[in-house]
């Protein structure tokens, strides 16, 4: 075996976020970049520089993190390095124009536990993101990785441990929130020799990406939490469905999969207590039904990706025709904490019925995008203002949808809804895997219902009529709301159709496809009302519906906005008024960006003008 | 015993039942429409959805297995709310003007609509009307309105493959071809393309039907709700006035087929309860009413052949059968039922003439006990196109084995349809016993075979320890038993071949044609190449023969006779008459009946007196004047003496057995393309034909299907000649 580099050698490390945002702005060529400027220093035997998983704040990628310091670098360039290097490495001086500086006129946050966005989390899941080489599984166990196991696999029974998911509290992360100790408990009870038990790391939800943070940042979590299910549901074999769209969770799963196995972790005879259990990794062809856990399966075993109805559920008839517990990935990882710190110190975070810490992944109109692991029960102010530091351009927020396509929106008068399982599931919407999509004032709620339910209705995977042919209805009539084409009763057939889709619908996909809609109806009903009876998109988004217009009062006649106008559209001469034809104007909106801040005269309005 | 309450009803369930099946059992309707008994639950199209108490959701029926003390619910007003809903979302995609319109009462048979949509895809003109299972689930739902937008799909009909079209704007997408094509017909063909609204029914890459493996057994056909997928054939004949069950004898293994019926006419043979193959669905109607079938006596004379009566053509028969007496040679297809090979018999044996063994294979038939195959088994299939020409013989055995059994082709001609089997060996022509000896028992390793001892080894190893079943077609090769653990079981692609072999025969086809002693031939139901004049041919066919004749006597297809078939497994069945015979054609055993009584002869049985012995045939080397072999392969697709590719449209695309097969490297070798006719030239004779270049071929072989002349020629050297036109 190769001799791994002992990470106490050195007096400083500097961790280099390796996160697929960070890895997309570069991160690996500031690494590279800085291990030969150290080396140019002379500091190579001083200074290590490790590559972390995801830190979460994504937004200010890449970071880079002095340790034991502990100070925060953000939004790194290659040319700042020799000066970092210089300044923080060699004199000591951390370099204040690199740190995090959470408005214009606050002073730069040095330490990165004092920033807002790390300050109110709890970490965990996350326990050990940014703070260890994901593809050195020395590194976790010098976290206390494996350590769970130990106490699993050498001091528990097979019950024991369920006993204990269960006294946790814990809950899928998937979505539904079944609780996982009572999932594993009914797998295990089935009769039969031959079980398995998959990870589902299908995460399709646009703008979500939880499961893949957790395998790119620790993917030990995962196989530890897994093999200790496996222990409890006694299963010599497992499977972990990563969609293929997510290379670097595959390669850092599948490297973390080989040396647990060296480490003799997993495989034969585990830590000697004659316990096999292996895991193969399975990658999707990328379809969003693949999620749900049947159609999942059925990918598994080399079919066509497509639910079927439940029951027999897969703890009875699954993988195979054989008993399988399925968890997402976010469950698994939960499982070595509960194990080696005990249910009730589980069961004492959260909520009465939702226990633990839950990740979401924070993108839309928000000031700082990131994943954030936070306690159940937080408010959504506390997420999105104190953590999301509130919405860009002081603009007011509007809504927030959760749960992906098939979640719903949670408008601003809810804001202080501390989230949990049962509190989103009654506003209408749901937990889902976590995602939260914030959206401002200048977001039109028709418009955005309209995306998630077309969405829904090409990822469908077209097996049953509902959802197959019910959601391509509603997209059609939100499409012709948006044209300004809405008719009266639009919103009664809406409403009846959602009811059809959610009721009728073979699997979760369908159930929850009409969530959007529900819920937008539900909150912002006066939206469609003036999309249907008024033409007009209160938000100024629809193009249908709105019309770029000259104000005469503001306007210097620059000419501006004639000249970048690419359908000449715009006339009036220097220093005159301009007008814009609106039978030429294609409403690309370059007057508007044009328009030089001083005028501001070019304004959107809806209905549109004649 | 479980007892489960539906609707109020207390119902009993047995163990594994659903609860649609139980509600079936108990006379609760539940509205279906993927659902099929022979298919596995599929709970696509959410029409059979229930409440359970304690589930808010509701289950779909198909899918939900009986427990004990279950409360279900069928028709309560949220559930008909819903298969209402659901119901309409799918006729917003499906062509639906006749099904909702408010005049469709008035619209009957004499007074039809004229608007522009009815005509266009309204149900009047679907082929499934009033057949359609969409159409019963709307009337029975009682649906006059649709809510939504009607979203024609506008899709292409797909015309291009033989038998039947597919126009997926009809489909419904409940998956039923699918299932029918995996679950039942083991045949893998089809599957669901694209996802979502684009959702569509096709095969691998959307090749053609002909191109992707399809058998044409026309089960998804049969199996589709909607007017999808229709029989080309019987398209605008509407559904039948009756059926008769009858069993089909194209082949040995007599599949019980249902003849439908309208209008005194047969249109459309469909299976009776279990599968059929392409000739039992898709050949016998076609036959029956085929444009070229002759149904009046004619007789030659001298201006020409004229139609006659029945009685000048009975009374010249017995003439001529008077005159030549013990020179008369009969021969005869087996594909006759058995009475009227017993009567051929008896008007032979009391005339003193020549009986001919009908066919060509030199092993006595032996009955498939097929109760003898059972446990770990290896199945080795030797020389035989177990797919086209066996194919409901092997969903037998598959559903009769399950999982137990492992299958092995041996066959110099394994065609990509052979997929089926575990392994496939293609060895060189002639060496198929040395590798059943290597398999089955201590063996020599067969170098001649050209097969490497890598693909030996993997099929001794999915031999061992099992029993050995070598299924093989005796008129292709003859296999021998080599071992004790092993069972040899010839295949007999004609029907009644073990009660014929039982019967006996005076001497063989070939011998007949060459005696000299023979100068009046009676041929019934086959074609020959006649060699030389003869004083008097009389001809009892269906179809006009390519040869000169004296008399012809119009018999009648097995779809119009009374009669008895024994089968491959020595079973008798029924054939049972569906129309009257068409024009003024008998059945055959009724018309040597009358030639009997015009002779005032009394027929009693009679039989041969040599029987069949089992003879080897020996491959004769080839040389430098003729470089190739030429291997004649039994050709099941016939009816009486006649290839099916060459009477039936369709057949001669799917099956190319007119056309002599060599591979690209002879092609190459004597200039010919795909399609060119070319001389196939022996010691003996030649003739012509077609080739038809195929890439699965063995080098230096031509193969013909079962041909008249080529039958000389059998395993004989030849070399091609290219055949200018």
């Amino acid at each position: 075996m190769k001799r791994r580099r002992k990470t106490e050698e050195f007096r400083l490390h500097l961790l280099v976020c390796a996160g697929t945002g960070c890895v997309a702005n570069h991160a690996f060529d500031i690494k590279e970049e800085l291990q030969k400027e150290i080396a140019r220093k002379k500091l190579s035997d001083e200074i290590g520089v490790v590559t972390t998983g995801c830190q979460g704040f994504c937004e200010r990628g890449p970071i880079v993190i002095v340790q034991p310091d502990g100070i925060f670098y953000q939004r790194m360039k290659k040319k700042d390095i020799p000066h970092l290097v210089e300044e923080h490495l060699l004199k000591g001086r951390p370099v204040k124009e690199l740190m995090y500086i959470p408005s214009p006129r606050e002073a730069p946050v040095p330490k990165m536990m004092d920033i807002e966005f790390f300050k109110h989390q709890r970490l965990i899941i996350l326990r050990n993101r940014g703070r260890l080489d994901p593809e050195n599984i020395d590194e976790y166990i010098g976290f206390n990785g494996y350590q769970a196991l130990e106490i699993a696999l050498t001091r528990m029974t097979p019950e024991r441990i369920i006993k204990e998911v269960k006294a946790s509290g814990l809950r899928g992360r998937g979505g539904a929130g079944f609780p996982t100790g009572m999932k594993w408990d009914l797998c295990r009870r089935e009769p039969g020799r031959i079980k398995y038990i998959i990870c589902n790391g299908d995460e399709g939800d646009p703008g979500a990406f939880m499961d893949r943070s957790v395998l790119e940042a620790d993917p030990h979590s995962v196989i530890e939490g897994m093999t200790i299910g496996a222990r409890a549901i006694s299963v010599h074999k497992g499977f972990v469905y990563v969609r293929s769209e997510y290379p670097l969770a595959v390669k850092r799963l599948k490297i973390a999969l080989s040396q647990a196995e060296e480490y003799g972790l997993l495989g034969k005879d585990i830590l000697g207590t004659n316990f096999d259990f292996d895991i193969e990794v399975v990658q999707g062809a990328g379809a969003f039904v693949c999620g749900e856990e049947t159609a999942l399966i059925a990918s598994i075993e080399g079919k066509v990706g497509r639910p079927r109805q439940r029951p027999p559920y897969p703890s009875e008839k699954g993988l195979w025709g054989k008993p399988t517990n399925i968890n997402n990935v976010e469950t698994w990882a939960n499982v070595p904490m509960i194990i080696s710190r005990g249910a009730k110190w589980f069961s004492s975070i959260g909520t009465k019925t939702s226990k633990g810490t839950k990740i979401f992944s924070l993108v839309g109109k928000i000031n700082n995008t990131g994943l954030v692991e936070v306690p159940m029960g937080i408010t959504m102010r506390e997420i999105i203002y104190d953590i999301g530091g509130g919405i860009p351009q002081g603009k007011e927020f509007k809504a927030v949808q959760t749960g992906g396509p098939s979640g719903g929106c949670i408008p601003k008068n809810m804001l202080d809804l501390p989230i949990d399982y049962e509190s989103l599931t009654q506003a209408g919407s749901m937990m889902g895997s976590g995602g939260m999509i914030v959206m401002d004032e200048d977001t039109c709620m028709v418009d955005v219902a309209r995306y998630f339910l077309n969405f829904t209705q090409e990822e469908s995977c077209g097996k049953c009529p509902p959802c197959r042919m019910g959601t391509k209805h509603m997209v059609y009539t939100l499409d012709r709301k948006t044209k300004g084409k809405g008719r009266e009763g639009d919103i009664q057939f809406l409403e009846s159709i959602a009811e059809n889709v959610k009721l009728s619908s073979l699997c979760g996909l369908g159930q929850t496809a009409p969530h959007p809609v529900l819920t937008t109806l539900r909150y912002f009903r006066d939206e469609y009302e003036a999309h249907i009876k008024e033409k007009r998109c209160p938000a100024l988004v629809c193009k249908d519906l709105i019309s770029y217009v000259i104000d005469d009062k503001l306007c210097g006649g620059c000419t501006v906005c004639a000249k970048n106008c690419p359908s000449d559209a715009i006339s009036g001469e220097p220093k005159k008024i301009h007008t814009i034809d609106q039978q030429k104007c294609t409403k690309c909106g370059i007057c508007i960006t044009v328009c030089p801040p001083k005028f501001n005269a070019v304004k959107k309005v809806s209905p549109a003008v004649k | 015993m479980m007892r489960i309450t539906i609707n109020g009803k207390k119902c009993t369930a047995r163990y594994g039942e659903t609860v649609l099946q139980v509600a079936q059992r108990s006379g609760i309707r539940i509205p279906t429409l993927c659902h099929h008994k022979d298919l596995s639950p599929y709970g696509g199209c959410r029409l059979c959805i229930v409440d359970m108490k304690g589930k808010q959701t509701p289950l779909t029926a198909c899918t939900l297995t009986a427990e004990d003390g279950m409360v279900i619910k069928t028709d309560t007003p949220r559930l008909r709310k819903l298969r209402r809903s659901t119901l309409q979302l799918i006729l917003s995609e499906h062509p639906s003007a006749c099904l909702i319109c408010e005049r469709e009462k008035d619209c009957d048979n004499f007074q039809e609509c004229i608007k522009k949509s009815a005509v266009t895809f309204g149900c009047k003109s679907c082929p499934q009307n009033n057949k359609c299972e969409l159409q019963d689930l709307v009337r029975d739902m009682d649906i006059k309105d649709l809510h939504f937008e009607f979203r024609y799909r506008n899709l292409e009909t797909q015309r291009d493959d033989p038998f039947f079209d597919r126009d997926y704007n009809l489909c419904v997408l409940c998956g039923r071809c699918i299932r029918a094509c995996h679950e039942i017909r083991h045949a893998h063909t089809l599957e669901f393309h694209h996802r979502g609204p684009k959702t569509l029914v096709g095969t691998a890459f959307d090749l053609p039907h002909l191109e992707s493996g399809c058998q044409f057994c026309g089960a998804c056909v049969d199996i589709c709700p909607t007017g999808a997928l229709r029989d080309r054939f019987s398209r605008y004949d509407g559904p039948p006035e009756r059926t008769v069950k009858t069993t089909c004898m194209l082949c040995s293994i007599g599949c019980a087929v249902d003849l439908n019926v309208s209008n005194g006419k047969i249109t459309c043979s469909t299976p009776h309860k279990d599968q059929i193959c392409a000739r039992g669905r898709f050949a016998i109607a076609p036959i029956v009413n085929h444009p070229r079938r002759i149904t009046k006596p004619l007789m030659k004379k001298r201006d020409g052949v004229i139609e006659v009566e029945w009685d000048e053509a009975l009374e010249c028969v017995s003439q001529k059968l008077r005159e030549h007496r013990n020179r008369t040679g009969f021969l005869f297809s087996p594909q006759l039922t058995v009475e009227a090979a017993e009567n051929i018999y008896a008007l032979g044996g009391s005339l003193s003439a020549k009986l001919a063994m009908p066919f060509l294979s030199n092993v006595p038939p032996r009955p498939l006990a097929l109760s003898e195959i059972k446990g770990k088994a290896a199945m080795i299939i030797v020389n035989t196109d177990m797919v086209g020409d066996y194919s409901v013989l092997l969903l037998t055995l598959r559903r009769k084995m399950k999982d137990r059994a492992t299958f092995i082709v041996i066959d110099a001609f394994a065609r990509p349809s052979d997929r089926f089997a575990d392994t496939v060996l293609k060895p060189n022509p002639g060496t198929e016993q040395k590798i059943v000896d290597v398999l089955c028992g201590p063996g020599r390793f067969p170098k001649e075979s050209g097969i490497s001892a890598a693909e030996i080894e993997l099929a001794q190893r999915l031999v061992k320890g099992k029993k050995v079943y070598v299924l093989y077609d005796p008129s292709n090769s003859v296999i021998e038993k080599s071992s004790k653990s092993c069972k040899t079981f010839p295949l007999f692609s004609q029907p009644n071949a073990l009660r014929i072999s039982r019967m006996g025969f005076h001497c063989t086809h070939e011998e007949m044609l060459t005696s000299k002693n023979i100068d009046c031939l009676y041929l019934v139901g086959v074609a020959p190449k006649l060699e030389r004049k003869y004083g008097t041919v009389i001809v009892q066919d269906c179809f006009l023969p390519d040869f000169d004749f004296d008399v012809f006597l119009p018999a009648a297809t097995f779809a119009e006779t009374d009669g008895q078939m024994v089968d491959i497994e020595d079973r008798t069945k029924r054939v049972r008459r569906a129309i009257e015979p068409i024009g003024r054609a008998m059945p055959d055993d009724m018309i040597v009946e009358a030639i009997a009584r015009a002779m005032d002869l009394r027929l009693t049985k009679k039989s041969g007196k040599r029987k069949i012995v089992t003879k080897r045939a020996t491959l004769r080397k080839t040389n430098r004047a003729y470089p190739l072999r030429l291997i004649v392969r039994e050709n099941a697709y016939t009816y009486r003496g006649k290839t099916l590719s060459a009477i039936l449209r369709g057949f001669d695309r799917l099956r190319h057995d007119r056309s002599a097969w060599i591979n690209e490297n002879t092609a190459k070798k004597f200039g010919l393309r795909d399609g060119a006719r070319a001389t196939i030239i022996g010691r003996r004779t030649s003739f012509i034909m077609p080739v038809k270049i195929s890439s699965y071929l063995p080098q230096s072989t031509v193969l013909v299907f079962d041909h008249p002349s080529a039958r000389r020629l059998k395993n004989e050297p030849v070399r091609l000649e290219c055949t200018k036109s």
